[in-house]
Parts: C-alpha cells; structure tokens; sequence
C-alpha cells in the first residue's frame, strides 16, 4: 500500500495540473515538466514504500538528484536564455554540480545519503535564481510578473531550494521527533515541497495562459 | 535534555522561517521595483506619442507655410508677370513688324522671368525635401524669401552650408522655429533691419535673430493669448532640450538667442 503523505498529494496535484496546463505546450522545457514530475512522484513513491518496508531507500534518492540537477539545470538556461547567454553560466555549474555528485558517489557509495552535493547544488540554484532576478530587474522591457511564468517557476525553486538550506546545513542536528514517527525535518520538507509544488503549479497556469495570448 | 531539543527545535524553525521570509521580502521588492518600471516606460512611450504630435504638427505649419508663400508668389509675382505678358501680346500690331518683334521680344522675356519664378516655387512644393538639403539649405530659403520682400535690412551670417551631421526631426523644427520668429517680426515688430547669426559649435547649433522693432515685454506676453507663438518657440526648444534667451527692450528691438545640442 503506497503512504499518501502531504508531498505525494502535492506532486499528483501538480503533475495533474502540469498535464493540463503543458500537455499542448510547444516548448520543450515545459513539456519536460511532466516527465521531471512523474519521475519525482515516482520516486517519492516508491521511497515511501521502501521506507514503510524499512529498507533503506537513500539510494533510489541518490538517482534522483541526478535528474534533479540536469532539470532544474536546464530550467534556468530556459529562463536565463531571455536576458543572456546562459552556456557559461550553466554548463559552468552543471560541470562542478556533476563533478561533486558522481564523485561523492564513487567515494561514499549509492547507498549513503549524498547530502553536499544537495547542499552545494542548493546554493548554486539559489544564487542563479537571483542572478535571473537581477536579469530581470535590468533588463529595459516590462514584464507583467504576475503573469509570467518563467518568474514564478524560478520563484518555486528558490523557495524550495533557498529555504532549504537550514533543513540541508543541519541534516544531521534536528531530527527532532514532533510525534511518533513525524520528525521536524520531515515537516520542513513537507512545507518547502508543497510551497514549492504549488508555485509552480501558479506558474504552468501562467504559461497556458501566456501560449494562448501569444499570436 | 527535553529543554536542549526544544531550543534547537525552536531555533531550526526560526531559522527555516528566516529563509522562508526572505524571498518573499525580495519578490515584493522586484514587484515595487517593477511597478516604477512600468510607470518609467509608459512615461517614456507618452513622451515619445508627444514628441511625434508634436512633429506631425510642426511637419503641417512648415506645409502650410509654404503654400502660402506660394500662393503670395503666385498671385504677387508670377501673376502679375503673366499679366502683363497678356497686355504685351494684346497689344502687339502684326503691321508694324519692328514694334511688334520688339514686344513679342519683352513677352517672351516676361514668359522667361515667369518659368523662373515658378521652378524656385516648385522647389518649395517638395516639402519635406526642404531639410533633406541640410538645415543650411532650409534657413537660406527661409531668408531668401525674406529678401525678396525687400521690406528689410537684412544682415546674414549663415554658417551651417557646411554641416556634416544631420537630425531630420531637428531639422524641422529648427526651420519651424525660424519661420516662426520670422513670422512674429512681420506680424508684430515693425522692423527696419534684421541680423540673423547661425553656426554651429561643440556639437551645439546656435541661432540668433535680431531686430531693431517696437519691442515688447516678454514676461507678460508669455501669459497672454497673443504670446502663443512665443510659447510654441520655447515648447520646441524645450522638446529638443535646447535653450532660449530672449531680450526685449521696448521701442529699442529684441534679440532671440537659441542653442539646441546637436545632432
């Protein structure tokens, strides 16, 4: 029996929202959002099962990160292409993001958690989402941020990823039992994913609505 | 113990909260930042609907003002020459041949003159062309005509023949603001003598115009209705972020010095 928890409800919801609003989309960035979100209710899934079966499940996590990287990598070149050339910047992080990952991996094996490699790619993403800030801010054209799309999708992933960044500093201090099984890191990363699933369903909304406007 | 764990507790939720709080703090900054954007665009786009109404409008004076200076050269000049080639031909007598060659001879001078005078007037029709020759070009046609009233003493520095750079839209309001001056002179002033200066210098061109008319007070005329047209000129001057300094001394004459940064 698969653990509906608050994340596995947030990820249906937005996947089901993401097919509705993307499933005509164009552009393949947005259309990449199903397939990302299908593979991370999978593993959330999956990963709620093993654990209600205690069998360690880090390393079903571990792959995880690893398409984590490469979409959210490629969801800010498609936001930073508007302002700049994104190549150097991206392929830049992507290359220390990568290096990071698959050498924790070699070192510590797939089966230990690989909680530097989430720590350092949340601090690049954090710090490219507000590079897209600055971008946006600088640039001489309006955009009606309410309604544009690729903010609030950038938007979603800073509030995951910078929010985060206590929950990833202090992995190992705050395992905190609220209740029985209900730990204070589990409820951060209950809020950071429904914060984050529910901005980027405002923003898949935006998109529907930008594609429809545009001629 | 329980206390140590719920310090922690309390100071990991604090901490996340400050995390949480921050990028909502930098969205509504963006949004502020964002509204002054737009208001900063739409105050630009408003300027800009403005500069060019003002260019539609200056583009139809300098139209108008042509045609009346052809109608003027029409009727004045070209009509009275073709009349009085009508009465030189009415009155040529076939018989006596020698008198007749000599008025068919002043006729076809007359016709000549006239051809003339109409080609300098279709040279005027071309409108627009008048500051594609160069601003220049623009201002001496301007003053040429101005010479050919022979009402006044004209005195006249034109130094911009030679002008490498160009700005179309200056151009003519440049040239409007002249006909304007000029038209004011005419209108209003009673002037014997003129002295027009223009050069150009430091990427400024300058324009002065002086006259020895009746005068006027210039700060009570800006705020009257018959001060319109001096509230065009420093309208125009202003749109192209020039500079006017205007001297009046009643019974003594004005002097207008304009500088306009250029191209």
């Amino acid at each position: 029996m698969i653990d509906l928890s608050p994340i596995v409800i947030a990820e249906i919801l937005c996947l089901v929202a993401a097919f509705l609003f993307l499933k005509a989309d164009k552009l393949t960035f947005w259309k990449l959002n199903i397939a990302y979100l299908f593979i991370a209710l999978v593993t959330e899934a999956f990963g709620s099962y093993l654990s209600d079966q205690k069998v360690n499940n880090l390393w079903l996590y571990n792959i995880f990160i690893f398409f984590e990287i490469t979409f959210i990598f490629i969801g800010l070149y498609h936001c930073l292409k508007d302002y700049i050339n994104p190549k150097p910047a991206i392929f830049s992080g992507l290359g220390i993001t990568y290096s990071l990952y698959f050498g924790l991996l070699i070192k510590d094996s797939i089966m230990a958690y690989n909680a530097i490699t989430v720590t350092v790619m949340s601090v690049i993403f954090s710090f490219y989402c507000l590079y897209y800030y600055y971008l946006l801010l600088n640039d001489e054209k309006f955009v009606d941020i309410k309604f544009h799309p690729q903010f609030w999708w950038i938007t979603g992933v800073l509030f995951y990823y910078f929010g985060g960044t206590v929950y990833n500093l202090l992995d190992d201090v705050f395992d905190i039992r609220l209740f029985t099984n209900f730990t204070l890191r589990y409820l951060i990363v209950i809020i950071l994913n429904v914060i984050l699933y529910s901005i980027w369903t405002y923003s898949y909304s935006c998109r529907a609505k930008q594609r429809k406007s545009q001629p | 113990m329980q206390s140590e764990t719920t310090k922690i507790a309390t100071l990991v939720v604090i901490a996340t909260l400050i995390f949480l709080i921050m990028p909502i703090f930098l969205i509504m900054y963006i949004r502020s930042y964002n509204r002054h954007k737009k208001n900063h665009i739409l105050e630009k786009q408003h300027m800009q609907q403005k500069f060019e109404a003002e260019m539609l409008q200056t583009r139809i004076e300098v139209q108008d003002r042509t045609m009346q200076t052809i109608a003027t050269e029409l009727h004045d000049n070209v009509g009275q020459l073709l009349s009085l080639t009508t009465l030189t031909l009415n009155s040529v007598n076939l018989s006596d041949s020698e008198k007749a060659s000599v008025k068919i001879e002043n006729s076809l001078s007359l016709v000549n003159k006239s051809i003339k005078e109409l080609r300098e007037l279709a040279k005027l029709l071309h409108g627009e062309q008048i500051v594609e020759n160069g601003i220049g070009n623009a201002l001496q046609q301007e003053i040429n005509w101005l010479e050919k009233t022979g009402a006044y003493q004209l005195d006249v520095n034109n130094k911009l023949f030679e002008l490498e750079t160009t700005s179309p839209d200056k151009d003519l309001i440049i040239l409007r603001l002249l006909q304007e001056i000029i038209n004011n002179i005419i209108k209003h002033a009673n002037a014997t003598a003129i002295t027009l200066n223009t050069y150009y210098q430091n990427k400024t061109l300058f324009l002065n115009v002086e006259e020895n008319g009746v005068g006027f007070n210039y700060e009570k005329t800006k705020t009257t209705r018959s001060g319109m047209g001096l509230n065009s000129i420093s309208k125009r001057i202003e749109m192209i972020n020039g500079k006017l300094i205007l001297n009046s001394t009643p019974d003594k004459g004005t002097s207008i010095f304009i500088e306009i940064p250029y191209p």
